[in-house]
Parts: structure tokens; C-alpha cells; sequence
């Protein structure tokens, strides 16, 4: 028996461990203890309300790593990101900047502007868990997203229905199976020429000085101040007035509750839970985090059914493993090629393949990725000498003496943040620790290897 | 704010992964020559780094210690040092070692490995050499600063972790004065603190703030040949002068014009000097982004890597300041 499961319930154990792995990046045991301590509620409540302003531990990254202050590419600014999603106290900050990195995506190759999707990724943070409506707005004012969709060229005599298009297909009100989205090619006309005028500020290339910060610029001259029928409301709408009338929409709460869903709870969409959060999205205002604080106090959430139901983005592999080893105390080498991992696992944090983001669920998954992850798994497990696998070591042997293989294998499991496996997978595992004996090798290196068979099966890819 | 003390003279650089040119200069030094080399630090993972060799007229001559973990590389190179003799120190947080080569680029050996015993580092920073040919350096996440004779061998070290007088918080720069006084731009104390050469403290200077005399995360401290103290106020993208008594006299921000090689860029690039002209941003342009170090020559001259801009900026002193 391991120390949490000592102080709590195992069920307590299972429900906590699962909203830290779906709000944040999963958790030691002894995390999951201290928040057990603080109560399921309070946690959520902890989670949902980060407090605001930068990490203390900023200087560092930024005197370790330099060219990310600056970052001209993705790949100088990888270090920024990487650093926060490894060690951050605020996981609920990161994991709703990844999810609205994904929904609303921007490309950093066409960008090509390091520093300005690190002040995308601060967008989402800072306004992330708020209305929907401001998130909304925000975005539509961001320099990175006004370019990447080709808002600049844009204009009140020649609109261009890039933006137009992408708000209310991919951001907003969505379409169904058919292609059919609830408005009409006129809409989306329509708020084209409601954002005219709306641009980024162009900036000097980087190849003499580095980046500047890219800024917003609204053109007066340049914006179709004409009457414009949309959705059915008729008045001189520009940018502000469409995004308020997207966001009334019943098929937009609808689209951002079964988005939520799918990102937070299941890979498989659940109608009766999808609508209820919907209804919350109505009756708050598309408060994000009203909507999240329901979900994650749903019994619906809660229960096993949802548990270890979807398959981990490389970001949750990548991160929530190395936060399992608890090693990076201070910016390195190994911390700023995080992202790396990701990226050979099939997620280019700060550069999504499209404006749709990334294809989640089983699509994360094929031969060559899921090599990649359980090599980095296995290899981040074998690190004896990290604080957390030293820690989750120290919980087995604490566990007891003469364990049996059967509750060797449960002792490493619950040591690895109540972790949970099919009884096929466990079958395994158990009759490898039953070869090997504890005479065979020395305490710790079974240990160790155990944890490595762990995070070697099909149950670690899910979350 | 027109300058009383300085004059703006003219800036070399331009970002450049290899070559003429630099990425993320964070530290540089004269030689007996007055020749520059500057340190470039980049992104490890982008492997940019190098130390280049340039006059101040930017004729570009020669670069070495790119990239790499074999003998003759650097990883993630800090800061730079020449000795009496010209040859080039460059201390690495990487490999926890000081990398030294001759004026030519050509690798002579290293120095030290990871550790917390007599010389061995732990992220070593700055580096300077005293009257005598001895080597301080800043090992920073030891939070001290050791003495090396000039073939390597341990001679003393000073200083733990903490606030108090003393004591350093991630100290980064160090300059040695003409009476071998040492001087620590103690970065995560928001200070600088004095010593003998024996390592006494001796006074501190600064405090956390935006204000004259007040300093956020200082990266770097030269002392003139004349006791004219430069701070490097890193994260207020500033330069800061002071007297010996530590009275404040003068502010640097910043007065960039374009490089002799980012002019000779946007000569045969009109497109780029288009879009540099159209963006608004040349008052901008002018400013410190991050500088890092200070270096300062016999003549009057006061060189300021600015890290984030990819250029040296240099100042001619006024003389009057010689008397502070």
C-alpha cells in the first residue's frame, strides 16, 4: 500500500488522479495527496482560478535561453513553451492554452514569427477560462491570426472571406457531418466585410535586428461601413457586433461544449452531456470556466466509464511523463527539446498543421509514433536518479517486502500516479514480475523496469 | 535625452547564423589589438553559437568554437575573457567548463567539469583575468566565484547562495578593476556587490527597480581603466554608469543606427529596406533589447552587446566623465 492509498479512499485516489491527467498533465502520488487533502472541489476551484501574472522562474528561462526572448522561428520559441508545460503550478493555464491553440490555430511556418506565437499561447492563459466572447474577440484582434488567415488583404472594395469562413466554420458554429453549418454562404460574405480594416501592423523582416512585436491596426478607411444583414439581425456590423451575434448562437455553444467535451473528457461525444454543457454555455454567457467547473464536477466525468477513454496528444505524453520524473528544477538542454519529442510524436507545438488544428483521438496513434512514444516513455522512466522516479521507487519499496507479483505490479501502478491498465495488460506485467524474482536483481532496477513496462503499454497512450 | 557624458559613434552587427554577423552576442572583448571577438550564445538547439573576430570598422576576419560538445566547440558559451597574451577564454553552462584558445581560433585545452569542488563548475559564467594573469570565474550555480592561476590550478574561492552581503543569487558578470578590486553583477539580487581581491566584501550597489541606481536582473559590471562603473541593467534594457562612490551619473537605453553590414543588406535588398521603411519602428530599432555586457577600450571607447538585436552598439566617452 502505498501512502496515498493509506490517507484515501482508493476510489478518491482513482477520481483525483484522473481530473489532474485531463485538467493538467496527470501527477506524482504525492501531488495527488496534497490536493486530496485540499478536497475534489477545492482542487477544481484551485485549477479553474490560476493566479494571474508570469512564473517567478521567467528570468531564468529567459537568461538560459536567450534567442527565445526574441524568438524569430518556432523553434526558438519552443524553449518558452516547453519550460512552462514541464514545471508550471498552474496546469489548467497550459492545458487551456493547448486546447485553444488547436481550435483557434494559427501556423507558425506561414507566420514565421517565434515571438508572436509565444504571445498567442499568453493570449489564451490570460483570457483562456473567461467568456467565450473575449476569447473570441481577442483573437480577432491578434496580429499572428489577422495574418495567418489573410485578413491584411482584406479590404472594404475586394473582402477577403478567409476570416469570414474560419470564424464561423472552425471557431464558432461548425458544420455537421454533411459540410452544412447553421448559416449561409451570405453570412459568411457578411462578416468578411464586417472585419475589413482589420490587420496586423507589418514589422521589418527578422533578418537584420531579430522580431519585433507584431500589433494589431484597425483601418477606419478601409472598413465596409455599409449596412450588412447577418444571421438574421440587420444593422452597420463590424467586427465586434458579428463576433456578439456568433456567440448567442445555439450552434456555437454547442460546437465549443462538444469541443470542451472531447478535449476534457472522452474521445467519443456523449449527446445527453454534450447538451447539457451547452445549455450552461447559454446560460452563462459561454463562461468557459463555468462550463468547465459543471464538467468537471459531473458525475458524468467522474465515472469510470470516461476514465483512461482518451488517447494522449503527444503535448500530454511528452509533458505529463516528464513531469512524472519531476527533474527539471532549473531550464536545460533536456528541457528545451521537450518539444522535440512532441513534434516526432506528431505534435509541432506552435505550428498546427492547418487552421483546423490537429486531428486528435486514434489519429494520434501509428506505428512510427507510438515507437517514438514509449521509447521517450521507457527512457524518461529509467532515469533513477530524478526525484520522481526515485520517489515512485521509494513508495514501492514502502509498499511492503514480500509482495507477490500481483501486488508488485498494483504498487508500481498506484506509485505512478494511479495509474489504471486492462486486466490483459496486467496479466503481462504480472507474470514478467513473477520471473523476476527480487533475488535476481537489485530492488530498485525491478522497479525501474517495471515502470518502463508500464509506460510500455497500450494503457499508457490513454489518458 | 540628449547624452552629457557619451556620444553615440556607430554599431556593428547584424543577425547572422554564421559568419559575418552575430546571434545573440552576449559578451565580448579587445584585444591587445583593439581587435573585437564577440561571443555569440543563440539557442543551443539552433547551434548558432561562435565566437567571431571583427574590427570595429566591421571587417569581419574569422570565427571559431561553433557548436558542439568535442574539444574546440562550445554549447551554450556564456561569457569571454582575453589574458595578457591574447588568448580567448570562453566559459560554457553546458559542459561546465572553460574553453581556451589562442588569438587564431586555434583550440589550446579546457578547463574543469561539472562539480562543486575546487575547480569545478556549475554553470560557469563570467570570466575576467587581474593584474596578475589569474582567472576569476563566476560559477554561478555554485554561487561563488574561484581564482584559477593562469595554468588552471585552484587557488581560492569566495562566496555561498543567499542575500545577505556576500552572497550571491545566480550571479552572472564579473569585472576585475585596475587594483584587482572584483565586482559581481549579483543578477537574481538585483545588485552588484564589491570586493578585495581577497574576496571581502566590500560594498553593494543598487537595489530592485526601475529607478537610477536600481536594477532588474543585471547581467553584467565593467569597470574602466578611469573607475567608471558600468552596470548592465539586463531586464530594464538599460546601461546604467556610476561613479567609483556609486553615485549615479548617466542612463543608456540605446541609439542603434544601422550597421556598415545590415546598410550593405538592404542595399542589394530593396524589398527588405522597403518593409523596414514602411514599418514605423526605426526610433525602435535604436533601442537595447536585452544587452549583456560591456567592454570598454583605452581610447574612450564603450562597446554594449545588445543581445536581442544581434549588434554591438558603441559610445565614445566624453572626458569630463574621466574625473568621477
Amino acid at each position: 500500500m502505498t501512502t496515498t492509498a493509506k490517507k484515501h479512499k482508493r476510489e478518491d485516489v482513482a477520481v483525483m488522479a484522473h481530473l489532474l491527467r485531463r485538467a493538467g498533465f496527470g501527477a506524482t502520488c504525492d501531488q495527488i495527496d496534497q490536493y486530496l487533502d485540499r478536497g475534489y472541489e477545492e482542487t477544481v476551484e484551485y485549477l479553474l482560478n490560476p493566479v494571474a501574472g508570469k512564473p517567478e522562474d521567467e528570468d531564468l528561462m529567459d537568461r538560459y535561453f536567450i534567442a527565445s526572448v526574441e524568438a524569430r522561428s518556432v523553434t526558438h520559441a519552443d524553449p518558452q513553451w516547453s519550460w512552462r508545460l514541464a514545471t508550471s503550478e498552474k496546469p489548467l493555464e497550459e492545458k487551456i492554452a493547448l486546447f485553444w491553440h488547436s481550435l483557434l490555430a494559427v501556423g507558425g511556418i506561414k507566420l514565421d514569427h517565434g515571438l508572436e506565437m509565444l504571445t498567442e499561447i499568453e493570449l489564451f492563459r490570460r483570457v483562456g477560462l473567461g467568456k467565450f466572447q473575449t476569447i473570441l474577440s481577442e483573437i480577432s484582434r491578434n496580429p499572428g491570426m489577422m495574418y495567418w488567415l489573410d485578413n491584411q488583404n482584406s479590404h472594404k472594395d475586394a473582402p477577403n472571406e478567409n476570416y469570414g469562413r474560419e470564424l464561423l466554420e472552425l471557431f464558432s458554429m461548425g458544420i455537421d457531418d454533411m459540410g452544412e453549418g447553421a448559416y449561409t454562404e451570405e453570412d459568411v460574405k457578411t462578416a468578411a466585410r464586417a472585419f475589413t480594416g482589420w490587420a496586423s501592423k507589418p514589422t521589418p523582416p527578422p533578418f537584420l535586428l531579430g522580431p519585433f512585436p507584431m500589433e494589431f491596426r484597425f483601418d477606419e478607411s478601409d472598413h465596409d461601413n455599409n449596412d450588412k444583414l447577418f444571421l438574421g439581425e440587420t444593422g452597420n456590423f463590424g467586427g465586434e457586433e458579428i463576433i456578439d451575434i456568433v456567440v448567442k448562437q445555439r450552434a456555437t455553444a454547442r460546437f465549443i461544449a462538444m469541443r470542451l467535451y472531447l478535449f476534457f473528457v472522452s474521445d467519443e461525444p456523449d449527446n445527453e452531456e454534450i447538451e447539457r454543457l451547452t445549455d450552461i454555455f447559454q446560460e452563462t454567457d459561454g463562461d468557459i470556466r463555468a462550463i468547465l467547473r459543471s464538467l468537471f464536477n459531473s458525475d458524468h466525468f467522474k465515472s469510470e466509464a470516461v476514465r483512461f477513454r482518451k488517447v494522449k496528444s503527444p503535448a500530454e505524453l511528452v509533458f505529463g511523463t516528464a513531469r512524472l520524473t519531476d527533474r527539471f528544477d532549473i531550464p536545460d538542454m533536456d528541457s528545451s527539446t521537450l518539444a522535440n519529442q512532441s513534434m516526432y510524436m506528431g505534435q509541432f507545438l506552435l505550428n498546427p498543421p492547418g487552421v483546423e488544428g490537429w486531428h486528435e483521438g486514434e489519429e494520434w496513434v501509428d506505428s512510427g509514433s507510438l515507437i517514438e512514444r514509449i521509447n521517450f516513455a521507457a527512457s524518461e522512466l529509467a532515469r533513477v536518479e530524478s526525484p520522481g522516479v526515485s520517489r515512485m521507487v521509494e513508495l514501492v519499496e514502502q509498499a511492503g517486502e514480500a509482495l507477490d507479483p500481483s501486488e508488485f505490479v498494483e504498487a508500481c501502478l498506484d506509485a505512478m500516479g494511479s495509474i489504471d491498465i486492462d486486466t490483459d495488460s496486467k496479466s503481462v506485467l504480472i507474470d514478467h514480475a513473477a520471473k523476476r524474482s527480487s533475488t535476481e536483481t537489485d530492488g530498485a532496477d525491478r522497479i525501474v523496469e517495471m515502470f518502463q513496462l508500464i509506460v510500455s503499454t497500450p494503457d499508457y497512450q490513454y489518458c | 535625452m540628449p547624452l552629457e557624458n557619451f556620444a553615440y559613434s556607430h554599431t556593428i552587427g547584424i543577425a547572422s547564423f554564421l559568419g559575418r554577423g552575430f546571434m545573440n552576442p552576449v559578451d565580448m572583448r579587445l584585444d591587445s589589438k583593439g581587435i573585437l571577438f564577440v561571443l555569440s550564445r543563440s539557442n543551443a538547439a539552433n547551434q548558432d553559437v561562435r565566437v567571431s573576430v571583427q574590427t570595429l570598422d566591421s571587417e569581419y576576419m574569422y570565427e571559431f568554437g561553433r557548436w558542439g560538445t568535442d574539444p574546440g566547440q562550445t554549447t551554450q558559451p556564456t561569457a569571454i575573457a582575453l589574458d595578457a597574451d591574447d588568448r580567448v577564454f570562453v566559459t560554457d553552462e553546458f559542459m561546465h567548463n572553460v574553453s581556451i584558445f589562442d588569438r587564431d581560433g586555434k583550440f589550446i585545452e579546457r578547463w574543469g567539469e561539472f562539480g562543486t569542488g575546487d575547480g569545478q563548475f556549475n554553470r560557469p559564467s563570467g570570466i575576467a583575468f587581474d593584474s596578475e594573469g589569474n582567472v576569476h570565474i563566476v560559477d554561478h550555480l555554485n554561487a561563488r566565484v574561484q581564482k584559477l592561476a593562469p595554468d588552471g590550478s585552484f587557488i581560492s574561492s569566495f562566496g555561498t547562495f543567499g542575500t545577505e552581503a556576500g552572497q550571491f543569487n545566480f550571479p552572472w558578470g564579473i569585472s576585475v578593476d585596475a587594483e584587482d578590486g572584483i565586482w559581481i553583477a549579483d543578477w537574481r539580487n538585483d545588485r552588484v556587490q564589491r570586493f578585495t581581491p581577497d574576496g571581502e566584501f566590500v560594498s553593494v550597489l543598487g537595489s530592485s527597480g526601475q529607478n537610477d541606481g536600481e536594477f532588474d536582473r543585471p547581467s553584467g559590471v565593467h569597470v574602466a581603466s578611469d573607475g567608471a562603473v558600468f552596470v548592465v541593467d539586463w531586464r530594464n534594457d538599460r546601461v546604467q554608469v556610476f561613479g567609483q562612490d556609486g553615485s549615479h551619473s548617466e542612463t543608456l537605453v540605446g541609439d542603434a543606427t544601422l550597421s556598415k553590414w545590415s546598410q550593405e543588406f538592404l542595399d542589394v535588398n530593396p524589398e527588405q529596406a522597403s518593409w523596414r521603411d514602411g514599418a514605423g519602428l526605426l526610433e525602435q530599432e535604436k533601442l537595447f533589447w536585452r544587452p549583456s555586457a560591456v567592454e570598454t577600450s583605452e581610447d574612450g571607447l564603450v562597446l554594449i552587446a545588445d543581445s536581442c538585436r544581434h549588434r554591438i552598439q558603441i559610445y565614445s566617452r566624453i572626458p569630463a566623465l574621466a574625473s568621477v
